[in-house]
């Protein structure tokens, strides 16, 4: 029995493989666009998940992932340095940014740390948005192209979104790594239960900065990838409106594993392109959908599927031992 | 001898004074007792010597060293671990993993031989070590269960193992036998002495008088923020103050 | 000077303002937990309140501030019974929540005012206050001013001098201790939203005449709002209103020598200040562990 749903879990994992590979040459132009924007918010979920996971939640993911993306663009724009040295260099200037702001934000926890993460990414927005140079203020920059390899030209989508589909996939790799390592597991402890990791010898600080810088690094590679293709950046691309979005996606979702953001942000993209035609509505019908899974489904989409092995009576964490 | 002395600690909360110049040393290797009636400041001053406090005055004298106002993963680091009086646990993460956070807690972040699995021995040791604890503390057929699905007396054995797992020196137990039927309370003494008997200084905060006067070498007694009185299980059972504050009205 | 003099003038008067909106936000906070996200929302029903029935149908602006106070007010009602209450465990979740309502109430006033330009209600009360001959005060803000201070006065009479104010202080200190001794919290919640909504309403109708109207200047109103409640202290009410006032200056007189965006970048950054050096805010007291 568990070797055969180990197989059907290898044989499930090959398809959807071979899918995402195929799946662009199936598509109009404008799903192409999507499908690589797609990929690029999966990057970002899965990196907010990192910082969730101890327990905190930021309103400056958006925000980090604009310096990731005004670090590629200003890179380009400048030095003309190509999207393998840009993708790095952004990640890591948001991730050196983060660990600036860890020292004042992390002196915080909950409602504090929630509004003073809003308040600092605020006024980094602000700031792209004041100064013309070298940010373009608040209409932008634009002209950052995607690279050209040889005879390929990555402003086509199709080779870009196998670019984007490389780099998300070693992330969220890495991403994976980290969350199933000692690290993953003391995150785990510092969310659950931050005095008793402390009275063993847990730096909850430390670890706390640490999930928000890697965090950090992550969207700001996420944002990089982004903005290459966009060829051009804004500051409001990064505001309180898309910080909003992260969170649907990853409310919606479920938080308890890192599939759940990632479901979340799927779906939820596939559905918000089937109410294209609602306009103007828009907002407002993602506004209900919120309400509607916060209130009904408040461990988001991912629950469904945990109830279904239960059901199944395969997986759960408690099958190994007798009930007590 | 005296791995823990407390030095004319007072401890205020704005106008409150939660504990007024308490001074007490504990001897390595024993079982000291700290008694008191309900808010005399006994979870006080295990939370100023366990760092979640900072003592508004006096000194902490941790094996010669000064600890006071340190940071609280600083002070576990050096060998101090507190147990909760409220059962804390890692409540969702199973009975392996919550010891499997102990054993970690020291170790030093290294972020890359975490991704690249670089790791491996230290991983290997860990685990063997939380099955080392499990087995020590008699958990071990319960390693797959959720920490919330255990029993009282299981979690708090639970409770006692991630302390273990840190490698303490001093542990610092408050009421691990609240709300126990006697025989969990039983198995816990004979825990508790076990722990001991391994080499580790323990400081109970308890009420169950019997299972103090078996227990402890030696006893602190509190009342109202005061050092009422100390001395051996004898000493005190005989004292006229603490029958008259505490003992008294228990009976 | 006189830029000085006026510049305090019109930093009181906006003072007035912040301090009514920042007030429920930490009215609600207070007694329920829940990070009101909606509430710059909120304060823009109340202006489009105004520019619907003011100054596209010409009804008086004395019923009409009634009406945006008695309507915001039912708003924040239903948010308490059908979302606030059945997710009062899960202070993340009421979060998200106010984020749904942001949203629908911002489509609902692109619906209703279109999507064109910002709106412009002309003030109903005409003419200048000379108070010196430098010193010009226009009428709408003097009247704003003065009912802004009503409305506080009303509200800090209710608060220290009524039984229910009594027990609103009493829940926004303690929860489970006042559930204990009887309070119903339910009510007192609803109360809570009530007033703040009441107070949301109230601002936005008064600076209807003065502002540009448009679905998103609650964006604007929320990050003074949070500013304004971290300056003065979470759950602090006379905090928030000296906050309220001290930050109005501030970015009254940030604005008038830097520009809007530099004078809002100051208040974010002496929020997170505020934050690093007393995160309980300048009224706060400390709750230990
Ligand atoms: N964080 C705190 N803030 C204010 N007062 C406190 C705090 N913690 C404890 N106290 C007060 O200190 C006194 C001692 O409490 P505690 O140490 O819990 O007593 P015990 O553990 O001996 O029952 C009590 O009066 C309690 O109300
Ligand atoms: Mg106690």
């Amino acid at each position: 029995m568990k070797i055969i749903i180990r197989l059907l879990k290898i044989i499930a994992v090959i398809i959807f493989l071979a899918g995402l590979i195929v799946l662009p040459h199936y598509l109009k132009f404008h799903y192409q666009d999507l499908l690589i924007f797609l990929t690029v918010n999966v990057l970002v979920v899965a990196s907010y998940r990192i910082v969730t996971l101890t327990g905190e939640w930021s309103l400056i993911h958006a925000v980090m992932m604009g310096v990731g993306a005004y670090t590629a663009a200003l890179l380009f724009k400048n030095f003309n340095l190509a999207i393998w040295f840009t993708l790095p260099l952004a990640g890591g200037m948001a991730g050196l940014i983060a660990a600036l702001l860890s020292f004042p934000l992390f002196r915080m926890t909950q409602f504090y740390f929630l509004i003073g993460s809003f308040a600092a990414g605020e006024a980094i927005r602000l700031t792209w948005m004041q100064f013309i140079v070298p940010f373009g203020g608040s209409g932008g920059l634009s002209g950052i192209e995607p690279p050209m390899i040889g005879s390929i030209d990555f402003m086509d989508p199709i080779p870009y979104y196998y670019l984007a589909l490389g780099v998300v996939s070693a992330c969220l790799f890495i991403l994976y790594r980290i969350e199933k390592s000692r690290i993953g597991l003391t995150l785990h402890a510092v969310h659950w239960k931050a005095p008793l990791a402390q009275s063993v010898g847990v730096d909850t600080w430390r670890y706390r900065a640490l999930a928000f810088i890697i965090g950090s690094f992550f969207v700001g590679i996420a944002g990089a990838l982004k903005i290459h293709y966009l060829g051009t950046i804004t500051p409001n691309q990064f505001g309180i409106g898309f910080m909003v979005f992260i969170l649907i996606w990853v409310i919606v979702g479920g938080y308890n594993t890192i599939f759940g953001p990632v479901i979340g942000v799927v779906v939820l993209t596939i559905f918000d392109e089937s109410v294209r035609g609602f306009g103007e509505l828009r907002p407002a019908i993602y506004g209900g959908v919120l309400i509607i899974s916060i209130l009904f489904l408040p461990l988001g989409l991912e629950s469904i599927y945990t109830k279904f092995l239960t059901l199944c009576g395969i997986g759960g964490n408690s099958s190994d031992g007798p009930p007590p | 001898m005296s791995i823990l002395e407390v030095r004319k600690l007072t401890k205020q909360f704005g106008g409150l004074t939660a504990l007024a110049d308490i001074s007490f040393q504990v001897k390595e290797g024993e079982i000291h007792g700290l008694i008191g009636p309900n808010g005399a400041g006994k979870s006080t001053l295990f939370k100023n010597i366990a760092g979640f406090y900072t003592p508004t005055k006096g000194e902490i004298i941790y094996q010669g060293k000064k600890i006071a106002g340190k940071p609280p993963h600083v002070i576990a680091k050096m060998g101090i671990v507190r147990t909760f009086q409220e059962t804390t646990l890692f409540q969702e993460m199973t009975v392996f993993e919550n010891v499997l956070v102990g054993c970690f807690a020291k170790s030093r972040i290294n972020l890359f031989s975490s991704i690249l699995g670089l790791d491996k021995q230290l991983q290997k040791i860990a685990r063997e070590k939380v099955l080392e604890v499990l087995e020590f503390i008699g958990l071990s057929n319960r390693k797959n269960q959720l920490a919330s699905e255990l029993p009282l007396g299981s979690q708090r054995a639970l409770a006692i193992s991630i302390a273990l797992a840190s490698e303490p020196k001093l542990m610092l137990m408050d009421e691990p036998f609240a709300g126990m039927n006697m025989e969990e309370t039983k198995h816990m003494m004979d825990l508790t002495r076990k722990v001991q008997e391994s080499g580790i200084t323990i400081v109970l905060v308890e009420h169950d008088m019997k299972a103090v006067m078996g227990l402890c070498h030696f006893l602190t007694v509190l009342n109202f923020g005061h050092l009422l009185a100390e001395g051996t299980p004898e000493e005190i059972r005989h004292n006229e103050q603490v029958i008259e504050a505490y003992l008294g009205g228990a009976k | 000077m006189e830029l000085i003099l006026q510049s305090i003038i019109n930093g009181l008067i906006q003072g007035g303002f912040f301090a009514l909106f920042a007030v429920g936000l930490v009215l609600i906070f207070g007694v329920m937990g829940v990070v009101n996200f909606a509430h710059g929302e909120l304060v823009m029903v109340g202006a489009y309140t105004v520019w619907l029935l003011h100054a596209q149908n010409g009804i008086p602006f004395i019923p009409v501030i009634l009406i945006a106070i008695i309507l915001v007010t039912v708003i924040g009602l239903l948010m308490e019974r059908f979302l606030f209450r059945p997710t009062c465990n899960d202070p993340l979740a009421g979060l998200i929540c106010s984020i749904g309502i942001l949203f629908i109430l911002q489509v609902l006033a692109t619906v209703v005012g279109g999507d064109g330009p910002s709106k412009q209600v002309p003030p109903p009360y005409q003419g200048t206050l000379i108070l010196f001959d430098f010193l010009r005060v226009p009428y709408q803000r003097v009247f704003s001013f003065f009912v802004s201070a009503a409305g506080l006065g009303t509200l800090w009479y209710f608060l220290t001098r009524t039984k229910l104010g009594w027990a609103l202080r009493a829940v926004a200190l303690d929860r489970e201790a006042s559930a204990l001794q009887g309070i119903n919290i339910n009510r007192i919640s609803m109360i809570a939203i009530g007033v703040g909504g009441a107070l949301a309403g109230l601002a936005g109708a008064l600076m209807a005449p003065l502002t540009n109207i448009n679905p998103h200047m609650g964006h604007n109103v929320i990050i003074t709002a949070f500013i304004v409640t971290i300056v003065g202290g979470v759950g602090s009410l006379s905090g928030a209103v000296i906050a309220a006032v001290i930050y109005a200056l501030f970015h009254t007189f940030i604005t008038v020598y830097f520009g809007g965006v530099i004078a809002t970048i100051c208040g974010l950054l002496l929020m997170v200040v505020v934050l690093i050096i007393k995160p309980t805010g300048i009224m706060g007291v400390r709750v230990s562990e």
